[in-house]
């Protein structure tokens, strides 16, 4: 009977083996589901600078700035936040749980390139957002805003901007959808230098297109009925 | 309009060591206007994004290049893992000893060369900086693109493992495996990949168990049946949501083990039957193997 004792204790390795291969699998997946949760927070606060800057729509523009400011103080919140994130993150991984950080860091970008946006007249830089966010200190620096995040997370708020330049007009504020659509041309301007792959990305860019047909039409519909100040 | 404070440009950050990428952001950024200069006209703003995104465009090239030749190497290791699985499956069921042997040499040989792969991917993640720390942060990037071909090696891998020793590969033979000569691991395997790994690695004995029984060896359904059965009952363990990918293999590792225990079944039998009559067996267990081949054919098309 040797052969069957042989392949009992063969039966016993093979277990151990797996056993310990399945307990580190165990312990990946509970640092990510920690990192998971560990993001709820700051998704939450998203939704409330979301949430303030959706106000854009309705309020009237002598609020834009505030409304604005609010949803950038919001953001700012998240900076404690992200030291929790960064601390249960190793080193040099950022890639690998980029998919659990990856949406948050583009809906965050968004929201202070739209507010930003209407702010200064600019577009947010990289950089920038991470200052925001607090995700260049020696305590976060393990996190960091990827290109691809930024480059989506910026076209998120240009996807914002048709409905605010018609509802500018409703409440007879012209100027608005005339910067709107310049801002709009710049970055489609831009982005086309870009050589995109058939990727998220690249879905994202086609859809500038319309929103910069749709900020240009308002510009027309505006310049037929003389309501646009004649340009320097 | 007051002035706004500038938000302060680094001048060097460590996570921008990409030598190939020209202009980083940050730099670029040094030269945006002033608020007040800006509101001149709408000329200086396009000029510096224009000019950002030009950086923005050689980032994503380079990242996109690189991409590319990662997927290459993987789709090759890919290619020469599933060679070495045929090559295995071809001459290890031999009866003759020596030619067993020699397979089993030649197999290891085949997976050198898959190892050389790997020390292409190592090379290429090295070019994105010069530190150590820059090709683990591109192995965890690129990690996507390199883990189709390091699932296929550990396959063939554990496989060529489970010939020479009978047994199952553990996971730090593998990761040492896939490491330079001086221990340097050239990929990082996680537990993740190598369950995938061991999950394939069922489909692969339940064949090498059928060929096995055509040959007149007895003993091999018989451990194969054993040991599948073990990681089966392993895996069941793993909760689906733990690992989604696992749960679709689950299913294809019951079909195998299905498979497997009909054979034995059969072989069991006419084990007690004919002891004492080893070509007869032979005979008859591949019979029963060609029928339990044309039963299958029969359900599917049912």
């Amino acid at each position: 009977m040797s052969v069957e004792t042989a392949s009992s204790s063969r039966a016993q390795t093979v277990s151990e083996t797996l056993s310990s291969a399945i307990e580190l699998l165990e312990n990946d997946q509970n640092l990510k589901k920690q990192i998971r949760e560990s993001i709820e927070p700051i998704d939450d606060l998203s939704r409330s600078a979301t949430t303030e800057l959706n106000k854009l729509h309705s309020a009237p523009f002598s609020q834009h700035a505030e409304i604005c400011q609010n949803a950038i103080n919001i953001i700012s919140r998240t900076q404690p936040l992200w030291v929790d994130v960064a601390k249960l993150i190793p080193e040099n991984e950022f890639y690998r749980y980029q998919f659990a950080l990856g949406p948050t860091m583009r809906n965050l970008t968004t929201s202070i390139v739209l507010a930003r946006f209407i702010l200064h007249d600019e577009l947010t830089p990289s950089h920038t957002i991470s200052t925001l966010l607090g995700i260049q200190n020696d305590s976060t620096s393990v996190l960091q805003l990827s290109a691809e995040d930024y480059l989506q997370g910026v076209i998120g708020a240009v996807n914002e901007l048709p409905r605010l330049s018609i509802n500018a007009v409703t409440s007879q504020n012209f100027e608005l959808p005339i910067k709107i659509s310049s801002f709009v041309n710049d970055i489609f301007a831009s982005y086309s230098l870009l050589n995109l792959r058939n990727d998220a990305l690249r879905r994202k860019f086609d859809s500038l297109k319309y929103d910069l047909k749709r900020c240009e039409d308002v510009v027309y519909d505006l310049t037929l009925r003389g309501l646009t100040k004649p340009r320097e | 309009m007051p002035p706004r404070p500038r938000p302060e440009v680094p001048t060097s950050s460590p996570k921008h060591k990409d030598p190939i990428a020209q202009p980083k952001m940050a730099d670029v950024d040094v030269l945006m206007p002033s608020q007040g200069e800006s509101s001149s006209g709408g000329i200086s703003r396009k000029q510096h994004l224009m000019s950002t995104f030009e950086a923005y465009r050689s980032e994503l090239d380079t990242d996109n290049e690189r991409r590319e030749r990662l997927i290459i190497l993987s789709r090759s290791i890919t290619q020469l893992s599933k060679k070495l699985i045929f090559h295995l499956h071809r001459n290890a069921t031999s009866p003759s000893p020596q030619q067993k042997e020699k397979c089993l040499r030649e197999g290891r040989a085949k997976e050198r060369e898959i190892w050389v792969n790997f020390g292409k991917i190592k090379d290429e993640l090295k070019t994105i900086g010069e530190g150590r720390e820059e090709a683990l942060q591109g192995y965890w990037r690129w990690n996507r693109q390199v883990s189709p071909g390091l699932e296929e090696y550990i396959e063939a891998l554990s496989f060529l493992y489970y010939l020479e020793n009978k047994s199952l590969v553990p996971l730090d033979v593998v990761q040492k495996t896939l490491s330079s000569e001086d221990g340097e691991p050239l990929v990082i395997v996680t537990p993740e990949d190598y369950i995938l790994g061991m999950s394939d690695l069922t489909g692969e004995l339940m064949r090498y168990a059928t060929n096995a029984l055509s040959t007149g060896d007895h003993n091999t359904p018989l451990e194969v049946c054993e040991f599948v059965r073990t990681v089966k009952a392993h895996f069941d363990g793993i909760p689906p949501h733990m690992l989604y990918k696992l749960s679709k293999k689950q299913e294809e590792t019951t079909r195998s083990l299905e498979k497997i225990e009909k054979v034995c079944y059969a072989l069991r039998l006419r084990l007690i039957e004919f002891a004492d009559k080893p070509e007869v067996l032979a005979m008859m267990a591949k019979r029963a193997l060609e029928d339990a081949a044309e039963r299958e054919e029969k359900g599917r098309e049912e």
